[in-house]
C-alpha cells in the first residue's frame, strides 16, 4: 500500500471519527446543561466554599493552628480565659470579630495580643517587636468594634477573656494572610527546616523553637554581593553589626535567654548544636545595610541525648555542646 | 583621706534621703524586700486581702517599663502559677475561682472610675455628672488602660506544647477532611 494511499486513509477515517466526538461533545453540554467549565459552576464553588469554613467551640485555655469560626461561651463564669494561635512561619493571623456579647462594665474582657506572653514574658521581645508593649494589647472594651479586625505581625497571636455571666461569649473569625519576609516566627514543630532572610532592614528577627533540639546551621550570609565589587560583610558580634546568635532559656522572652553562640562570619556547611533547653532561638540581628540570610535546620533531641551529654555540656543551665 | 571622707558622706546621703514613689514590692514573706512611700499615692497598690490587713500587699511587680499581672490567689505566693498543672482544657477551673473573682473585684473597686465599679449602680444624677465629664473620664480612662499591667498566662512549657500538638493533630484532621471532601465533589 503507498503511503499517499495510507494517508488518505487516515484522513478518512479522521473525517469519520469526528461527528463520532461532535456527539458526544453534545452529550456532556446536556448534562451540564450547556456548561463547559463544570468544575468551577457557581453550585460547586459554594459546596466547596461551604465545606471549608471550619467551626468549632472555644475552649477557656485553648490553642488554634487552623482557620475557621470559633465560639466561645460560657456555661460557668470564666475568669482567667486565654486562646493562642499559631500559624505557618509564613503567615500572619488575623483575628475577626464576628459576635461579641460581654459585660465590660462589669468586669468581662476580651483582649488580643500581638505575640504569645507566657508567664509575662513575651514572645516577640520588646526589642524585636515593631510596636510598644501598649499597642499590642488591644482591648474590645477600649476600642469596641471600631477595631474589628486585628492582624498580628507574625505568626503567632494570643487572646484572654475574662466572661462572667453563663450564657455570654463571643464568636472569632480566624484567617491568615501571606508574610513574604517572616521576621519573628515560633515553630509548631520541633522538627523542621527554615531560612530567616532580613533583606535591608534595621530590625532584629527570631525563630523560636519551643522544644530542646540539636540545629544545625548549613548556611549564613552576612552582607549583600554586588555584582562589580566584594563588599565587606560586616564584622558583627559583641552587639555590633550585622550576626546571627543562638539562645537558650527556660522562657518565652528572647531577651531574657542565654546566648549560646554567636556567629559574625558568613560561612557555608553545616554547624550543629545540640541545645538542650526548653526554648532555642535563632536569632538575627541586622543593621539594614545588607541582606543577611541564615538557613538551618532543627531536630527534637531525643531523651537520651539530653541525659548524657558529651563534649562542652553546660549542665547548670542548658545542654549544649558542638 | 578627704576623698573617703567625702565619698562616706555622699553615701549617707543618699541613703538619708526620702526615696521617690516605689511602685515595686514584694508580696508577704519578703518583708525585707517591702518599701513604704506613705507621702506619695501608690497606685498599684491595690490588692487588699480583707480579713488580714497586715499581710502584705502585691502580686504585681515591676520591670523596668513593663508590667506582668499574675491572676491568681492574693493568699499565695506571687511565684505559683495560675493554671493547675493537670486539665487546663476541662474548662480552665482554678483553685479557687471565688477568691481569685474576689481578689480581681478588689483590684477594680480600687481604681477611681465608678463606671468601672461592679457592686453600685449609678444613680440618675450620677449619669448626668458622668455625661458631663465623659470626655475627661475617658482620656483618663484611656491613658489608665495603656498604663495597666499587661495579662499573662502561667503555663508550663510541658503544657503549651502539649496543647501545641493536640492543635497541630486538629489541624491535620481537618486536613484529611477537607481533601477528602475535595475528591468526594470533583468526582461527582
Amino acid at each position: 500500500m503507498s503511503s499517499t494511499f495510507k494517508l488518505q486513509c487516515h484522513f478518512i477515517l479522521i473525517f469519520l471519527m469526528a461527528p463520532r466526538g461532535d456527539s458526544r461533545s453534545l452529550e456532556l453540554r446536556e448534562a451540564a446543561d450547556y456548561d463547559p467549565f463544570l468544575l468551577f459552576s457557581a453550585n460547586l464553588k459554594r459546596e466547596l466554599a461551604g465545606e471549608q469554613l471550619y467551626r468549632r467551640a472555644l475552649r477557656c485555655v485553648d490553642m488554634l493552628s487552623l482557620q475557621g469560626q470559633f465560639t466561645f461561651t460560657a456555661n460557668q463564669p470564666q475568669l482567667h480565659c486565654a486562646a493562642f494561635f499559631i500559624g505557618e512561619p509564613e503567615e500572619f493571623i488575623t483575628i475577626h470579630y464576628d459576635l461579641v456579647s460581654i459585660d465590660c462594665q462589669g468586669g468581662d474582657f476580651l483582649k488580643v495580643f500581638d505575640g504569645w506572653i507566657l508567664k509575662g514574658e513575651k514572645f516577640p521581645s520588646s526589642q524585636d517587636h515593631p510596636l510598644p508593649m501598649t499597642e499590642r494589647y488591644i482591648d474590645y472594651c477600649e476600642n469596641g468594634l471600631s477595631r474589628r479586625s486585628v492582624r498580628s505581625s507574625q505568626n503567632v497571636a494570643m487572646i484572654f477573656f475574662r466572661v462572667q455571666e453563663p450564657g455570654n461569649g463571643f464568636t472569632l473569625t480566624i484567617k491568615t494572610d501571606p508574610n513574604l519576609f517572616p521576621c519573628n516566627v515560633i515553630s509548631q514543630t520541633p522538627n523542621g527546616r527554615f531560612t530567616l532572610v532580613v533583606p535591608h532592614q534595621h530590625r532584629n528577627c527570631s525563630f523560636s523553637i519551643i522544644y530542646p533540639v540539636a540545629i544545625k546551621i548549613s548556611d549564613l550570609t552576612l552582607g549583600h554581593l554586588n555584582g562589580l565589587q566584594l563588599k565587606k560583610s560586616s564584622a558583627g558580634c559583641g552587639g555590633v553589626g550585622d550576626f546571627v546568635e543562638l539562645l537558650g532559656g527556660a522562657g518565652l522572652d528572647p531577651s531574657k535567654m542565654m546566648p549560646l553562640a554567636d556567629l559574625c562570619y558568613p560561612f557555608h556547611g553545616p554547624a550543629q548544636m545540640k541545645i538542650g533547653c526548653d526554648n532555642t532561638v535563632v536569632r538575627m540581628v541586622s543593621s539594614g545595610k545588607h541582606i543577611n540570610r541564615v538557613t538551618f535546620e532543627y531536630r527534637l533531641l531525643q531523651p537520651y541525648e539530653l541525659e548524657n551529654p558529651n563534649g562542652n555540656s553546660i549542665r547548670e543551665f542548658c545542654l549544649s555542646h558542638l | 583621706m578627704r576623698l573617703t571622707l567625702l565619698m562616706s558622706a555622699g553615701v549617707l546621703l543618699v541613703a538619708l534621703l526620702p526615696c521617690p514613689p516605689c511602685r515595686a514590692f514584694l508580696s508577704r514573706g519578703l518583708d525585707s524586700g517591702a518599701r513604704q512611700a506613705p507621702q506619695h499615692p501608690q497606685p498599684l497598690d491595690f490588692f487588699q486581702p480583707p480579713p488580714q490587713p497586715q499581710q502584705s500587699q502585691p502580686v504585681l511587680l515591676r520591670m523596668g517599663e513593663e508590667y506582668f499581672l499574675r491572676l491568681g490567689n492574693p493568699n499565695k505566693s506571687p511565684a505559683a502559677p495560675l493554671s493547675p498543672a493537670s486539665s487546663p482544657l476541662a474548662g480552665g477551673s482554678r483553685p479557687s475561682p471565688e477568691e481569685a473573682a474576689n481578689f480581681f473585684r478588689a483590684l477594680l473597686q480600687q481604681l477611681p472610675l465608678p463606671r468601672r465599679s461592679l457592686n453600685s449602680p449609678a444613680s440618675p444624677g450620677e449619669h448626668e455628672v458622668e455625661s458631663a465629664l465623659g470626655g475627661h473620664q475617658e482620656a483618663a480612662e484611656r491613658k489608665r488602660r495603656s498604663e495597666e499591667p499587661p495579662i499573662s498566662l502561667d503555663l508550663t512549657f510541658h503544657l503549651l506544647r502539649e496543647v501545641l500538638e493536640m492543635a497541630r493533630a486538629e489541624q491535620l484532621a481537618q486536613q484529611a477532611h477537607s481533601n477528602r471532601k475535595l475528591m468526594e465533589i470533583i468526582g461527582k
